[in-house]
């Protein structure tokens, strides 16, 4: 006798049970294991990918970039739990769905309610155990080997200590105990209910009228009505739909999220640093502009220099020699220099109120916030070549003179907010912070001023960097350079810093880019699970057909209208509305890629119909090795 | 299109079904059982068959091979002028929703589909395109069966006898030379058998259709022109009732 014959109780009951139902029992616990290995690998990978990058972005990038791509991976790291988590909960309801003929045999014969509820149960509580745990284990040795050998599952992200670890816990866990509180309120609700309502098959007290008119398009052909009648006949079509439809929509908004972020990441540093601009500057200058152009990507030290010494300066009259050129559309007058500067909240007062209708009113005093080195920039804000992503605009001619505009990289720590409440302290003078902007230039460190106002703090009458807009034409680099070199000056574009820093934001949002990728792989994964599920309980009635003369066409096209249609529906409504969620509602000031939109749709539609494809060529298949035999009672 | 496009050329033979010698053996566990054992039978036109013999004998194995679900390990079978040997699985597929009619003991109909959509179905697998006339056709069908109040009712809101109706429906609904029924009043009550009967023995007299049906029912055994008895695959006697043979 096999061991599991001379099981008793609950465990004797599952072990018989699993075992009877085999390909069925497999399928639950094959896709429950997969949906939880995904989520919790993609989470694990997601707070690894975030660990370097937060390593990484302490050294480059900006705080407003980094911000950008950390508060990327959140959501979706978010969005992607929540898909984990629907997808658990939709395969252990209709795993139990499955099981609702049986319990009703079993009541019917007799059991006590309370034991069958106990023996059920337990059956649930061994597949979503079991899946839980090989789940997590095999998530755990997918990402091992992807991390090998620097692991890092005890290290912190944000407020999380030990995050790697914290998920490889949390996320088994939790989905555990949602399917399991999902199984149970199932089978409570089918053993409570009465056994002639289990036995009758699913169909039996569906009202065909409260659906209407079953869609019928004859020019599609029987295999497509039939299909339509199949599916919106189908008990759980409307739960199927919205669990499909929400993981779709997620996953989509996961995907062209990422393309959006990136898009706009990339957008914000050419904003700052546009292409087709001349650098003109005096060789040290040059160098060192270069270099703090190039912070943003790279984490080579910068020399210290002394950016007002007399031989750096460019004279206003030459200055507007190069405005004279043809070819040149603007010239961006700068004056840059590095500085410790010191920021600071400034008095203010502050309301609360109280319980009833007294408002307290104090006066908060000026609190310094910390001192820092900062590159400073004099500019002429008629004349910038920039076009940043600013909070509250750029300075304009008609500013304050001791106004300032602050690089991202010094909110949150030098610069507080509110911005209309923070100062700069620098060269002994107080500057009022107007608006903060994402700029690269000295990795976010910089601040921005009216160049006359620098003129005046530093005692100097010049610039020492000139950035000259340019057509696209050689005759105006050579023009250019001519004059440059006549004042001992060199000229040098600034498309390579811009690439630069391109590149390295690129290769960020490479590593990223796994993060959407295997989402939508998640979600492949359901809907296979989905179909699996559909096409297995649907099965005696495809064998019918092919009994009755359904050649092999008429029943892949019906496999594929039945996979496909679903499929095709919920893409209809999730894809729009999650391009609407990326472009209007993720991130300030997108730049949106009309091409990127399409292939995230691309991908994803094609990632999609071609597991319905495969799923129904399988099935079809399958279909095709079934003879009479196999049409159940 | 996804209607059933192949017209199979039939001839008009004088025998239905033509078996000389055919043996069916299955692999089970790997070891060969035999299911039928050098069968030679054959059934006119416009005759009622009726193949008898205990479970496990060969009834539905005869039946399968009929309708060209199965072929025959050994032997000739032709079906309706066929050779089922000489034929693909497309070509069967096309055969059998053009000239067969099938009626289950389990009634097998499609679960979402509602009794006349089940009967409209068949024509559709035919290859019959004009919607308005198997519209016409099916209501007259379930008006025959006597189901014109329950047409649009899916399969698990009807009983077993109202089923079968579909199901006789259904075997009609592609005007088949050759009508298959396997253990038709298997699973109903005495009242309703008789029902599913008197449906039958109509199918013949009113339609002039070729009937091949297992059965252990006496009623059916009684009506039939020709009844075949198995034993362990091998055909024990042929037997043509005296009404027939006079």
């Amino acid at each position: 006798m096999e061991v599991w014959r001379a099981l008793i109780g609950p465990l004797g009951f599952a072990a018989k049970s699993l075992r009877r139902r085999g390909f069925h029992a497999y399928l639950a616990f094959l896709g429950l294991t997969l949906t939880i290995a995904t989520t919790t690998f993609l989470l694990l990978l997601g707070q690894d990918l975030a660990t370097r990058l937060g390593i990484d972005s302490t050294m480059r990038s900006t705080f407003g970039i980094s911000w950008l791509i950390f508060a990327y991976l959140v959501l979706a790291l978010g969005l992607i739990g929540i898909v984990g988590l629907l997808s658990a909960s939709y395969l252990v309801s209709s795993m139990i769905s499955q099981r609702m003929r049986d319990i009703g045999v079993i009541k019917a014969a007799g059991a006590l309610p309370r034991r069958l509820l106990s023996y059920v149960t337990f059956e649930a509580f061994v597949v979503i155990f079991s899946s839980c745990l090989v789940g997590a284990l095999s998530a755990l040795l997918i990402y091992a080997s992807w991390s090998w050998p620097s692991i890092s599952l005890f290290k912190q992200i944000g407020p999380i200590p030990n995050a790697g670890a914290t998920v490889l816990i949390v996320v088994p866990l939790i989905s555990f105990l949602l399917s399991y509180m999902i199984a149970s309120i199932r089978v409570r609700r089918i053993v409570g209910s009465s056994s002639v309502n289990a036995i009758s098959k699913q169909l039996f007290d569906l009202d065909l009228q409260s659906l209407g008119k079953p869609l019928r398009i004859k020019r599609l052909g029987s295999a497509f009505n039939l299909a339509t009648r199949n599916v919106s006949r189908d008990r759980a079509f409307n739960k199927t739909l919205l669990c499909v439809g929400i993981c779709i929509f997620l996953s989509m908004v996961v995907l062209s999220g990422a393309l959006v972020s990136s898009d706009t990441s990339a957008s914000y540093v050419a904003r700052a640093m546009p292409p087709h601009v001349l650098i003109v500057a005096n060789s040290n200058i040059y160098n060192q502009y270069v270099s703090l152009g190039t912070l943003f990507s790279r984490t080579a030290p910068v020399p210290s220099i002394n950016y007002v010494n007399e031989s750096y300066l460019i004279t206003p009259q030459n200055a507007s020699v190069f405005r004279a050129i043809p070819g040149v559309e603007t010239v961006d007058t700068r004056l840059i220099t590095m500085s410790s500067i010191t920021g600071f909240v400034k008095a203010h007062f502050a309301s609360n109120q109280d319980t009833g209708e007294n408002i307290n009113t104090q006066i908060i005093p000026e609190v310094d916030t910390g001192s820092a080195q900062a590159l400073i920039v004099g500019i002429d804000p008629s004349n910038a070549t920039g076009d940043w992503y600013t909070s509250d605009g750029f300075l304009q001619s008609n500013d304050a003179q001791y106004t300032m505009i602050a690089g991202d990289s010094l909110i949150g720590n030098i610069v507080q907010m509110p911005l209309n409440l923070s100062q700069i302290s620098a060269f002994g003078f107080r500057y009022d912070v107007k608006s903060a902007l994402v700029d690269p230039l000295n990795y976010g460190r910089v601040l921005y001023a009216p160049v006359l106002t620098l003129q005046r703090n530093l005692g100097v009458n010049g610039y020492n960097v000139l950035l000259l807009k340019v057509n696209n034409n050689p005759a105006v680099l050579s023009a250019v350079t001519r004059l440059a070199n006549s004042y001992g000056l060199v000229v040098g574009s600034q498309d390579p810093i811009l690439n630069s820093n391109l590149a390295f934001l690129n290769s960020t949002w490479s590593y990223i880019f796994l993060i959407p990728i295997l989402g939508l792989t998640l979600t492949c994964g359901i809907l296979l699970s989905y179909l699996a599920t559909n096409f297995s309980r649907r099965f005696n009635d495809y064998v019918v057909l092919k009994v009755l003369g359904a050649n092999v066409w008429y029943r892949l096209k019906l496999l594929l209208w039945e996979s496909w249609g679903v499929l095709a529906i919920s893409m209809l409504i999730a894809i729009p509305v999650a391009w609407a969620v990326s472009i209007f509602f993720l991130i300030p000031d997108p730049s949106v890629s009309v091409a990127d939109l399409e292939l995230s749709t691309i991908v994803s539609a094609s990632a999609l119909s071609g597991v319905s494809v495969a799923s129904a060529a399988i099935y079809s298949r399958r279909l095709g090795l079934t003879t009479v035999k196999d049409l159940k009672p | 299109m996804d209607s059933q496009d192949e017209e199979i050329e039939v001839r008009t033979p004088t025998l239905a079904v033509d078996f000389v010698g055919v043996s069916k053996e299955y692999l089970v566990s790997g070891k060969p059982v035999k299911a039928l054992a050098s069968i030679s039978l054959n059934v006119k036109e416009g005759e009622v068959a009726a193949i008898v013999g205990p479970s496990g004998a060969g009834k539905t194995t005869i039946l399968n091979i009929i309708a060209g679900l199965e072929k025959p390990s050994q032997g000739e079978a032709r079906v309706l002028g066929l050779d089922l040997n000489e034929s693909n699985e497309h070509s069967l597929s096309a055969f059998r929703s053009a000239n067969i009619g099938f009626i289950f003991q389990s009634y097998n109909l499609v679960s979402t589909l509602t009794a006349e959509e089940n009967v409209e179905l068949m024509m559709e697998l035919a290859g019959w395109s004009d919607s308005g006339r198997n519209e016409k056709l099916t209501a007259e069908l379930i008006i025959m069966v006597g189901l014109a109040d329950r047409a649009k009712h899916l399969p698990a809101q009807l009983s077993g006898g109202e089923q079968q109706r579909v199901a006789i429906a259904r075997a009609m609904a592609n005007d088949p030379s050759l009508i298959l029924a396997d253990e038709p009043t298997g699973n109903l009550d005495q009242r309703t058998g008789l029902e599913i009967v008197k449906l039958l023995s109509r199918l013949k007299v009113e339609r002039g259709k070729t009937l091949v049906v297992t059965t252990h029912d006496d009623r059916i055994v009684e009506m039939a022109d020709v009844i075949f008895r198995l034993e362990n695959g091998s055909l024990e006697s042929v037997d043509r009732p005296a009404r027939v043979r006079s």
